[in-house]
């Protein structure tokens, strides 16, 4: 099938819009294996790695997509934009604005944003999108979300290692819905049939960026440390929240997308912070590995305070400024040994 | 075996200064005034204010009786005051990433130190207010510190008009800002109490294009060769703009340096020291350097004159005057997303290019500032449209606004140098 991709700092892009359209929705990762030398041509070094690692995918795979959509979501996907407008070679470029809030207006101004989107799918690809077609799709989401619900609540009790974990959500959002399913039933047969986690391990949630590539959830496994909740959009915030199935397709959507758990892009500090108390009051976990890669800022933001929240709750709390590097980061390695030790 | 070089002669001329204007120091009345009146306004309990940042249409506070508090004028305050490297240290011992913008740092710092306003402090305002059109920044700073101060904070979520956006996509933006306005007047009245008084909106609306209006002129003076304004001028002068548009005292202020500059103009004198040739006319991008404003100063030196600052410029957008009430909001609405300072890659390129044709520029020097990615943005594919369209030699400078850290002043000389030299040699060509 043929696939559409998307530029996504978050959980942002209305994939549901494109599987309608008959496209497979393929979220941008970048490859933390490959050198960043094409997107660096147009984009220095201070800017966050990740958003270059996807400029260079970008350019370097484009063809073997039909088109892609941006996402409004930190700052890089907005003024980015314009350079992969210049650069990137794509026979279609869009531009989604999701609001940054969400109350009424933002409601009304995401179906705004959602009419425009499925508009402009129409049009270039003489498609026609129904209401059903939109319906079907989010119903395919929801069963993909509705696995990784089950997924997760195995991981606080089952040995799901943190790679295997990010690896199913990665294939969830680039693979076909259908594989998607089949890729997380295999882990969850193959966990339900397991053993727990192993005893040395300690139980965390994990907050803070995207974590884009598993290379980084091994070293966290490695240094003692399972991940059994997170607030991450390659995580929770995916699947948290199911998308309505009754009403207008598109209106549901609109809710859908404007109610999920809040990350750093979106105004609502305080709810992202009773996000963050709730997940680790109901798994009755007190640890928490908070990170952001380096130069992301709206993470960065957050962190001192929602970390000194924490904190004066009695929460176990370390933070890390990481790298985007697949090699072991022994800096990093030794910073989460010592809070391993240190509990 | 060792060859003895000579070296070079210095291209610096330590006798070419710049020759301020006769009314630059009546820029002490408009600071006074915004100080003094600040400070009225968050003694006297009736009284309220609202911080705000770039890109708010400070009018509509005016509109309401609210004094405008701008952290990020403040943050320059300290800078300039020597205060802004120990305020950043201080927020980065707080927890702030040493990437993280330094205006905010600053503003951290300050309030957390609370340091006097002459040196950069700033009063608990009564409620905060922002954007996110020019970064995500202000919004993220600012839900901080309204979180921390206990303050009520409204955010405008303002659409991204990215290149290629249509006339009809805009205007569905347009609808989504009309609509927040509506809500921000319930949020003020809740607030503070204060209703909008439209007369005094639309007559701030007026006394703030009265005062864009004579920053526009001061810019066309700016074109007559050799200038008789540069950048070391308008980078303090241009503070009423940003913290005082539709206030009287500021009008008056640039009445008297636009009546300096005009006689200069007329009179075929530039803005160097004893008669001094203009050699290099320069197009300065980004945010200055508020700790070493002596770094505009000095470009004298090498007889080098900035002519032309987009950031400068953008503050003085026409604003809406003589529309009825929907049109204004709609037309506050548009400027709000479409700042100068926040133009998508394709407009500011077709912009840079004509101010470069219009100011008959020698040479663009791009502030990569390490503090506002979003500004940084583009600026390669910015410098080699320039380069290869308009034959105009670009410099791109990694530094900071307000953190001294990042200025090594041995370098900065180096590339200037060098960079007067490629100037001297395209000019040859």
């Amino acid at each position: 099938m043929k696939k559409i991709a998307y530029f996504d700092s978050s959980h942002d892009m209305p994939e549901e819009i494109i599987m309608a359209a008959g496209f497979v929705p393929y979220k941008i990762f970048g490859d933390v294996h490959a050198s960043n030398a094409p997107a660096d041509q147009y984009l220095q070094a201070f800017f966050c790695p990740a958003a270059r690692s996807f400029l260079t995918e970008a350019l370097t795979r484009s063809s073997e997509w039909e088109g892609i959509i941006v996402a409004q979501g930190c700052n890089a996907t907005n003024r980015h934009y314009d350079v992969w407008k210049r650069h990137v070679s794509t026979p279609f470029l869009h531009w989604f604005n999701g609001p940054i809030k969400d109350d009424s207006m933002a409601l009304r101004f995401m179906k705004t944003e959602l009419w425009r989107l499925i508009d402009t799918l129409n049009r270039q690809y003489k498609v026609s999108i129904t209401d059903d077609m939109i319906a079907a799709a989010s119903r395919e989401s929801n069963e993909v979300k509705k696995k990784l619900q089950k997924l997760s609540a195995l991981r606080s009790e089952k040995d799901i290692t943190n790679r295997e974990y990010l690896t199913v959500l990665i294939k969830s959002m680039t693979l076909p819905k259908k594989d998607a399913v089949a890729a997380i039933d295999e882990l969850i047969g193959r966990a339900e049939k397991g053993g727990p986690i192993p005893k040395n391990k300690i139980k965390v949630l994990l907050t803070g960026s995207d974590v884009t590539y598993p290379e980084l959830m091994d070293q966290i496994d490695e240094s003692g440390f399972r991940v059994v909740r997170d607030d991450l959009s390659v995580g929770e915030r995916y699947y948290a929240t199911l998308i309505p199935e009754d009403g207008n397709p598109v209106d549901a959507l609109a809710r859908y997308y404007l109610s999920i758990p809040k990350p750093a892009t979106k105004v609502g500090l305080r709810s992202r912070i009773e996000y963050l108390e709730r997940a680790l009051s109901d798994s009755g976990l007190d640890t928490v590995i908070s990170q952001n890669i380096k130069f992301c800022e709206p993470f960065a933001y957050d962190s001192v305070l929602v970390n000194g929240e924490l904190k004066d709750k009695g929460i176990r709390i370390l933070h890390l400024e990481r790298e985007f590097t697949p090699g072991p980061d022994h800096q990093l390695m030794n910073r989460l040994a010592a809070f391993s030790e240190m509990l | 075996m060792n060859q003895q070089t000579t070296a070079p002669a210095s291209l610096e001329a330590p006798q070419i200064r710049i020759d301020t204007l006769p009314h630059a120091k009546n820029l002490k009345w408009p600071m006074l005034w915004y100080l003094l009146v600040g400070e009225l306004y968050s003694m006297l309990p009736w009284k309220k204010t609202a911080w705000t940042c770039a890109g708010f249409p400070v009018e509509l506070l005016w509109g309401f009786d609210i004094f405008p508090l701008h952290p990020e004028n403040m943050a320059t305050v300290a800078a300039a005051q020597k205060q802004s490297q120990r305020l950043i240290e201080h927020a980065e011992g707080m927890g702030y990433s040493r990437d993280l913008c330094s205006y905010c740092k600053t503003n951290f710092g300050a309030v957390d130190t609370g340091i006097k306003t002459t040196l950069g402090g700033i009063a608990k305002p009564d409620i905060i207010t922002c954007t996110n059109t020019i970064c995500d920044t202000h919004w993220k700073w600012f839900q901080i510190q309204a979180e921390k101060l206990k303050v009520p904070i409204f955010v405008f979520d303002c659409p991204k008009i990215v290149s290629g956006t249509d006339e009809r996509t805009i205007e569905g933006y347009i609808n989504y800002m009309v609509e927040q306005f509506y809500d921000f007047f319930e949020f003020v009245k809740k607030h503070t109490g204060k209703e909008l008084n439209i007369e005094r909106l639309n007559r701030a609306c007026e006394e703030s294009e009265r005062m864009s209006v004579l920053w526009r002129e001061i810019y066309e003076y700016r074109k007559c060769v050799p200038s008789p304004y540069s950048s070391a001028e308008t980078s303090a002068s241009f503070f009423p703009l940003v913290v005082l548009p539709g206030k009287k005292v500021g009008i008056k202020f640039f009445e008297k340096i636009k009546a300096d500059i005009r006689k200069r103009a007329e009179s075929g004198r530039g803005t160097l020291s004893g008669g001094a040739r203009e050699k290099y006319r320069l197009l300065f991008e980004g945010i200055p350097f508020w700790y070493k404003m002596r770094f505009m100063y000095d470009l004298a030196k090498y007889s080098a004159v900035v002519t032309y600052e987009p950031y400068t410029f953008s503050f003085a957008p026409p604003k809406p005057v003589g529309k009825d009430y929907t049109e204004t909001l709609r037309d506050v609405a548009r400027i709000m997303m479409d700042l100068p300072y926040s133009y998508n890659l394709e407009k500011r390129i077709q912009y840079f290019e004509q101010a470069v044709k219009d100011y008959k520029i020698d040479g663009v020097i791009l502030h990569e500032n390490l503090s506002c990615r979003p500004s940084s943005t583009g600026m390669i594919d910015l410098k080699n449209a320039i380069q290869e369209d308009l034959h105009v030699p670009v410099l791109i400078i990694q530094c900071d606004m307000n953190d001294p850290r990042a200025y090594s002043e041995a370098q900065m000389k180096t590339r200037i140098e060098s960079f007067i030299e490629v100037m001297e040699k395209n000019r040859k060509g």
